[in-house]
């Protein structure tokens, strides 16, 4: 394939953005993409203070999108996010005053603290990508992708996202700690939350958009590896410790987020690799563990099952 | 854990006696203690791992050996001294410190040794020995490859393991192959292994004259006369002819050119394959009397026996029909002058007895029964020891011992006849037989050679008589069926393994091919089959057809592998050898091994492979020369 002017820009965000201000961090920066690039959602789950809205941040200013934050809180409202009509006393109407989920990437920090009103109105804003307030329905900003955040360790006073729900993210990872060079080299250096401020824009919300519609159209999928990906989610169907496997839904995302994998791997068409490499992160948390198998790493089950399931080669 | 040097030392010793155990029995006293002493020198010196000769010693040892055999071989005895040779140099190299090209090298002349070893006999325990060898031989191959690498190396019992198999599959692979061929592969009119055959002698038996009064006991021998295949026979007609004597000189009876006569054979005749054994004598043995034998170069004579023209020695097969009655009827006289010569020195006892049978009865019937009933009550018995001997054997045994073997009955029987005045002669040959139910033939022995009395009866023609049967104790010694006991029955079936190998194997020449072939033929064509049937044989033949191709098609993926699998394979290989790296196939993506590698020549090649396999596409024959050229310039050497 021809490497085409969108997919250097592309690209370039993950290259700049991994290689300057954000080490370490490649792979999560790489799933947000792939989250950016196929529409989807992405559920960070890890302790405070590893850098995810560092991350969303460094997104929003790499990609020249608008940036908004939600701070969840048991007392948030739903028309704290997506805002409420006020009383304009000058020309005597109402007028909307759209709330932070009016932009093109929302962070929406401790998403299982608010409560499940607010998760419920939220997640339905993800999915329909349009906000009702008061009879007028206002089309929310495309691209759009939300960034959910959660704290695992952290249980009391929470409203766990329930089954259904994370269903509706594309994606959800980790972070993890950064490795010891990297770490020592980011505790010399001090936090960058004021550095990324000023990260030039390295792409153009058109470039975003005409990458999407290679994403969706251009990059092919071949039989071969929709058997594999049927493979995959036929074995997490009958597999001993899934109560409930992959639906057909997460089948559909596993292949768009290997489209947006292949389109990354500067490729015109997805690979197997392309499907097992992002295969942890867009269906372990879809997995319905049977009770007695709860506790049990989805990551590490997933896995198994993917590495038991022979990759087309011919 | 097991070195391989040592293995390799264990393994060399069992090759080299595994061709020399066959080749021993016929080794000369000088090359055979010189194998026993190497071997003995061999193992001991590998236990004290001491060599205190060093093979150019050896080397120049053997060179006058060499040329004092060099100069003992001629046409007459071609075989010895390269036999001899042979032998010598395997205990050379036993002797003498190992490598791994000595190794290979006693190796070679341990498989010498067993093939020349067939010069001398080739029994079915030659097929044993080299299968034997043959896998042993492969193993020490695959052995003797890591142990050039490094002598002192040792191997898991796993890997021992897959050494074994591998040296036990090219035998595995190849003995079908070598039962599929042996019929088919065109044949010499002469079979070929018996070509440089050394005559054997044998001893004992049925030999070339009938002379009674040689040595006081004869003894007893088990060796193999002939095999005669044919259904079962009555004992009691077992006869088997071999040759006539009917020249009397002394006590003994001798072979003579018999004068023409015709004798009238009945159309139906007993037919009968024989195997004889290889030996000095040239009759042609069959069921007495033979009225067909088809071989060529053998000769019938006038006194209904038939003789082999051709070099002795050789391993033979004929078929023969022959006349079971006991008489044989001829057409017109015969000479009687030359069936009534009598001997010059005639004992006057004799004489005296056969006048007093002349004078008792007018004709030759008459002279012949009379005779008959004087052995019947004489008290003769039957005996192997304890003989008469000398000139005047025959007189001692008809009227002092009497006792003796069929050659003195039919001797002294056919001599009291032509004194008597009726025509007679000697037949020597076989009697009896053990019938081989598995093998289908009977097994005639050196021990059964026997002797018996043809008469010539006027209207009649020749009569058998068997004078022998008239002894007192004849039912004890040739008594009837015996119950076959187990090491009996064992010996048959060894026997018939045997018979089976000679008839397959060794006598198989290219008229008996082309007779499989017509069997074969005349088998396939004699299939009779209902008219419905026969109407439906070309459409089953076409359903057939049709299913097989169907199913190939169904399984082609399984039967041909396509080009492209048959790249990645290869890629596979490539990558192996040239990364070390274990390709884990099935398991790791293309992307992923390019990856692995860094190559730009690997990432060259998997970008035109997945392109195309993960577009769903076959590769075009342009893409495939092109991967073809990435991976014969070897990916390490790829410029980045």
């Amino acid at each position: 394939m021809t490497k085409t002017h969108n997919h250097t820009a592309i690209t370039d965000i993950l290259g700049v953005l991994s290689r300057d201000h954000l080490q370490g961090k490649e792979e999560v920066l790489r799933l947000s993409l792939i989250a950016l690039l196929t529409g989807g959602h992405i559920l960070i789950e890890d302790l405070p203070g590893l850098g995810k809205t560092t991350i969303a941040l460094a997104l929003a200013a790499a990609t020249g999108l608008s940036f908004g934050r939600v701070q969840c809180t048991s007392d948030l409202l739903p028309s704290d996010i997506t805002g409420l009509s006020v009383f304009n006393r000058e020309e005597g109407r109402f007028i909307f005053v759209p709330g932070p989920v009016f932009s093109n990437i929302v962070l929406l920090d401790e998403i299982n603290r608010a409560m499940p009103r607010t998760q419920s109105a939220m997640l339905e804003a993800m999915e329909e990508r349009r906000v009702t307030v008061e009879g007028v329905t206002h089309h929310l900003p495309d691209p759009f992708i939300v960034f959910a955040t959660q704290n695992p360790s952290d249980q009391s006073g929470t409203f766990p996202l329930p089954e259904s729900q994370l269903d509706r993210f594309l994606i959800c990872t980790g972070i993890g700690y950064p490795p010891e060079h990297l770490e020592k080299m980011i505790i010399a250096g001090g936090g960058i939350r004021e550095k990324i401020v000023n990260i030039a824009a390295i792409s153009t919300t058109g470039d975003i958009l005409s990458a999407r519609r290679i994403v969706g159209h251009d990059v092919f999928l071949s039989e071969k590896v929709v058997s594999y990906i049927h493979a995959i989610v036929a074995a997490t169907r009958c597999h001993s410790m899934i109560q409930t496997g992959l639906s057909t839904r997460a089948a559909i995302s596993l292949a768009q987020a290997a489209r947006a994998s292949a389109f990354l791997e500067g490729r015109d068409f997805v690979a197997p690799e392309d499907v097992k490499r992002i295969a942890q992160a867009v269906c372990a948390h879809r997995l319905v563990m049977r009770s007695e198998h709860e506790n049990v790493d989805r990551g590490g089950v997933l896995r198994a099952i993917v590495a038991t399931i022979p990759l087309p080669l011919v | 854990m097991v070195s391989i040097s040592s293995l390799i030392a264990i393994l060399a010793y069992a090759i080299a006696l595994c061709g020399i155990t066959p080749l021993f029995p016929w080794l000369e006293i000088v090359p055979r203690s010189a194998v026993v002493i190497g071997l003995a020198a061999g193992i001991w010196q590998d236990r004290t791992r001491a060599w205190p000769v060093k093979n150019w010693m050896f080397n120049a040892a053997v060179v006058p050996v060499f040329l004092f055999y060099a100069a003992q071989f001629s046409r007459a005895q071609p075989i010895q001294p390269v036999v001899s040779i042979l032998a010598i140099m395997l205990a050379v190299r036993l002797a003498g410190p190992k490598s791994g090209r000595y190794y290979l090298q006693s190796a070679a002349l341990s498989l010498f040794c067993l093939a020349s070893s067939s010069l001398f006999n080739l029994s079915p325990v030659f097929l044993l020995y080299l299968t034997v060898m043959l896998v042993l031989v492969a193993v020490l191959m695959v052995l003797l490859t890591f142990y050039s690498q490094d002598s002192g190396m040792s191997l898991p019992p796993g890997d021992y393991r897959k050494v074994l198999a591998a040296g036990l599959l090219m035998p595995v692979v190849s003995l079908p192959l070598l039962v599929l061929f042996f019929p088919l592969l065109p044949r010499t009119p002469l079979p070929l292994w018996n070509f440089m055959v050394v005559p054997t002698t044998r001893s004992a038996g049925f030999g070339d004259s009938v002379e009674p009064g040689r040595s006081q006991s004869i003894g007893e021998s088990r060796v193999l006369a002939f095999r005669a295949e044919m259904p079962r026979q009555s004992q009691s007609q077992l006869y088997w002819r071999g040759a006539v004597f009917s020249k009397p000189k002394g006590t003994s009876w001798e072979r003579s050119a018999a004068p023409a006569e015709e004798v009238m054979y009945p159309r139906r005749l007993v037919t009968q394959t024989i195997y004889p054994e290889p030996g000095s004598s040239r009759a042609l043995l069959a069921l007495d009397a033979p009225g067909r034998i088809s071989l060529t170069r053998s000769k019938r004579s006038p006194d209904g026996t038939y003789e082999w023209l051709g070099p002795a020695g050789r391993r033979l097969t004929y078929s023969a029909g022959s006349v079971v009655t006991g008489i044989l009827p001829t057409r017109g006289g015969i000479d009687r002058d030359f069936y009534l010569k009598l001997p010059e020195k005639l004992s006057p006892r004799i004489r005296e007895l056969a006048g007093t049978i002349r004078s008792q009865a007018p004709s030759d019937a008459g002279r012949l029964e009379k005779l008959e009933l004087f052995f019947r009550n004489g008290g003769f018995s039957y005996s192997r020891q304890g003989l008469p001997t000398g000139e005047h054997a025959l007189e001692l045994f008809l009227f002092e011992s009497r006792q003796g073997h069929c050659e003195f009955f039919a001797s002294s029987f056919a001599l009291l006849l032509r004194s008597a005045g009726v025509p007679s002669r000697v037949v020597g040959g076989y009697l009896g037989g053990e019938y081989n139910d598995l093998g289908g033939y009977y097994l005639v022995i050196e021990d059964m050679a026997h002797a018996w009395v043809e008469a010539y009866i006027e209207g009649k023609g020749w009569v058998r008589i068997d004078p022998s049967s008239f002894a007192a104790n004849a039912g004890t010694v040739w008594g009837g069926a015996h119950a076959q006991s187990p090491m009996l029955r064992l010996r048959l079936m060894l026997d018939s393994l045997d018979h089976s190998w000679n008839r397959m194997v060794i006598t198989y020449d290219s008229d008996r091919q082309v007779e499989a072939a017509l069997n074969a033929g005349r088998r396939f064509q004699g299939i009779k089959v209902s008219g419905f049937l026969s109407a439906a044989i070309p459409y089953l033949l076409l359903l057939f057809l049709v299913a097989g191709i169907s199913a190939m098609f169904v399984f082609r993926s399984r039967i041909f592998i396509s080009r492209e699998e048959r790249l990645l394979r290869r890629f596979y290989r490539q990558i192996e050898r040239e990364y070390d790296l274990p390709v884990q196939r099935g398991k790791q993506g293309l992307f992923e091994i390019v990856a692995a590698s860094g190559n730009p020549g690997v990432r060259a090649f998997v970008d035109i492979y997945a392109g195309a396999v993960y577009r769903d596409r076959k590769l075009t024959d342009d893409e495939y020369e092109q991967l073809l050229l990435i991976m014969r310039q070897k990916f390490r050497e790829t410029p980045s």
